[in-house]
């Protein structure tokens, strides 16, 4: 497996979950800007599953050595790699904050989904799963850069799945709602409407298992993204969201 | 929308509920400008204490350092960090035959959690604390150094810290000793005792036991006072279990896990329904004695078969009110405590006595005395506060003590026996509340 993002708890709790339902990986990539930390989850992932696990550094936001990646091959890719960044209200008008919110959930990122997609291709198998956000699924006011980021992403998923179809590969789309994970600690969300990080990989699992298409974490949250993609512009423009 | 950490925390009792920041970190780095940049920090691990231990101005959730480290299986060491849990650890342990030297009665307690409580299970009479099989832990001190602790390195520090409530810093990993096991079965007897003296005494003959525990009816009044069942346990070899058992001894089926869906309403716990349980528990063992072989997850950790137990006690909380009375006056102390209980009618739905070996003296934080131990719990109420002042008084007399980890509301004489934990840095809402109490 190949995993983008290695720190993302919810990347982690779905490399457990498919350790424990007995899924083999003759060796684990964990792709991470924080060495550290993924160090820790490679030995953790040893001692309790015996996995072998290489740990090598990605940062989207410097020049990308690819013939450091050309050893690395495997069935499944997991993409986690995201970046909210300052909300609209306090980052709107900071152009660093903007550029590294469309950097890092897309611009840099599909280049490095594009090279995994190749070897893919070639092996005519395997799975590309991507993790974007309901906040792709409409422009709110609150984060629309980040939203707009990870719609762009979305359509890229959906594409790559259209390509990829006939050649074997199938790519999954995951939309998250609200998860309770580093990236929203110290929000007031709704418990109702927020997944942990292990609820989130076993929706995730199964969702993988059953080669859906498009799956959002928490069923509730295709309803909500139901109604608020319906509301009519003219209703949606004023609203608070 | 802006980050705000202050929450609503409240450990397991769900008593007392206070609002609080609480922060939650997994790089050491980042840990260290948490602990630069706040006053008064008290770790917590998964919440597991009862009263305000692990609650404080500020608070550290190790729930992130979630992570293993080693496991030298030839040996039986493991090392993580400190907040994986006992459930963990035996997820991994269990399989290849070994299992923790020593357990509360619950698996869902984090390992930073049972270093700073130093944890007691059925086995002290045989084999102590869970600080016996401590190698060594790690600890970010006050001016975000880390240190090794071990009874060789930073000593003082180790044995301040084993039963030290958190008040010497933040355990960040440990690495601590399994023990062999030929199967995931304990091999269990149980025996009904109809009095006090009879419950005595099964313990004094069951001392070769390693795991002896005793449920007790805390309702009965006059002659059936001392009414209870003394469960005593070994771990059971593979040639002894029974053939189904015997094919795969250290894989446990899967189970149901029900779960309390919502706290229950007020009305649901009371004398009433706390006498029929008790009732219906001593009457479904009709035999005197029983022999059984039962899987260990039923054997220690019986309650954590049902998610969110808690919720029974409805949302005012429960306080568990665990005290150890020395040896010598245990049985005087503990008739003279199921008297008061059962005269105020303030029932504990369980109540477990046990019997202590020696403590160890180097473990000088460590709650643990030779003597008698009896666990209860209450429902938090108006008359709760009467009857623990009148609990506290009669272990007072006997010369005994509380267990912090489980305490909010008894007399500071009882529980302020911590030394060498003075730090302005590291502070819990417990042991302010005691110190100020004290003058």
């Amino acid at each position: 497996m190949i995993v983008l993002g290695s720190t993302s708890e919810v990347a982690q709790a779905f490399v457990e979950k498919a350790l424990q339902e007995g899924e083999k990986f003759e060796k684990i990539y964990l792709f991470t800007s924080n060495k550290e930390t993924t160090e820790r989850f490679a030995r953790h992932l040893d001692v309790k599953f015996l996995q072998q696990a290489e740990v090598i550094e990605l940062d989207l936001t410097k020049e990308i050595d690819y013939n450091r990646f050309d050893h690395i091959n495997s069935n499944v890719l997991f993409c986690a790699i995201g970046y909210l960044g300052e909300g609209t209200e306090e980052g709107l008008y900071d152009n660093k904050n903007t550029e590294r919110i469309i950097g890092i959930n897309y611009a840099k990122l599909v280049p490095v989904m594009n090279y995994f997609a190749h070897k893919f291709e070639s092996r005519r198998s395997g799975t590309i799963i991507g993790l974007s956000s309901v906040a792709g699924d409409r422009g709110r006011q609150s984060n629309f850069i980040y939203g707009s980021a990870k719609a762009a992403f979305t359509a890229y998923l959906s594409g790559l799945r259209n390509y990829l179809f006939d050649k074997k590969v199938h790519v999954l789309t995951i939309k998250p709602g609200f998860m309770a994970t580093k990236m929203t600690e110290g929000l007031p969300l709704n418990p109702k409407l927020t997944a942990t990080p292990k609820q989130a990989a076993a929706c995730i699992y199964k969702a993988f298992k059953k080669q859906n298409n498009v799956a959002y974490v928490l069923p509730v949250w295709s309803i909500i993204m139901m109604i608020i993609r319906n509301i009519p512009e003219f209703i949606f423009k004023k609203l608070k969201l | 929308m802006k980050p705000n950490f202050t929450q609503k925390v409240t450990n397991w009792g769900n008593f007392p509920v206070v609002e609080k920041e609480m922060r939650s970190e997994d790089s050491f780095k980042k840990i260290k400008e948490f602990v630069l940049n706040h006053n008064e920090i008290i770790a917590r691990g998964n919440g597991r204490c009862y009263g305000d231990a692990s609650l404080g101005e500020t608070i550290f959730s190790t729930k992130k350092l979630n992570k293993f480290i080693s496991f030298d299986r030839l040996n039986g060491i493991i090392e993580c960090e400190s907040g994986v849990l006992l459930s963990d650890v035996l997820e991994i342990a269990v399989p290849q035959g070994y299992f923790l030297y020593v357990t509360p009665g619950t698996k869902f307690v984090s390992v930073g959690g049972a270093i700073a409580s130093d944890v007691h299970g059925k086995n002290h009479h045989a084999e102590g604390c869970f600080s016996e099989y401590v190698i060594e832990f790690k600890l970010m001190v006050e001016n975000g150094e880390i240190i090794t602790c071990s009874r060789e390195e930073h000593s003082e520090k180790f044995w301040a810290t084993i039963g030290g409530m958190g008040l010497t810093g933040i355990i960040l990993t440990a690495k601590f000793k399994l023990k062999n096991i030929e199967s995931a079965y304990i091999r269990q007897e149980s025996i009904k005792a109809d009095t006090l003296d009879e419950i005595f005494s099964l313990f004094e003959e069951s001392e070769k036991w390693t795991y002896t525990v005793a449920w007790i009816d805390c309702l009965q009044k006059g002659k059936n006072i001392g009414r209870s069942i003394l469960m005593r346990g070994e771990h059971a070899f593979q040639h002894e279990l029974p053939q189904d058992l015997a094919k795969t001894p250290l894989r446990l089926k899967k189970k149901l896990q029900p779960t309390v869906p919502f706290y229950f309403p007020g009305f649901v716990l009371n004398a009433l329904t706390v006498k029929i349980f008790n009732w219906l528990y001593y009457k479904k063992q009709s035999k005197k004695e029983v022999k059984s072989f039962i899987d260990y997850e039923t054997f220690f950790y019986p309650l954590d078969a049902i998610n969110d137990w808690n919720k029974i006690y409805g949302k005012s909380g429960f306080i568990q009110y665990q005290m150890v009375i020395p040896k010598e006056a245990g049985k005087e102390g503990m008739k003279r405590i199921l008297e008061t209980i059962a005269k105020s009618g303030n029932g504990s739905f369980l109540a477990v006595l046990k019997l202590f070996g020696k403590n160890n003296l180097q473990a000088y934080n460590s709650f643990p005395l030779e003597g008698y131990t009896l666990a209860l719990d209450f429902k938090v109420n108006s008359k709760l506060k009467k009857l623990v002042d009148q609990l506290d008084a009669i272990v007072q007399e006997f010369g005994g003590r509380i267990y912090l980890t489980k305490d909010s509301m008894s007399r500071s004489s009882l529980t302020n026996y911590l030394k060498n934990i003075r730090n302005s840095k590291f502070v819990s809402l417990q042991h302010k509340r005691i110190i100020n109490n004290n003058s």
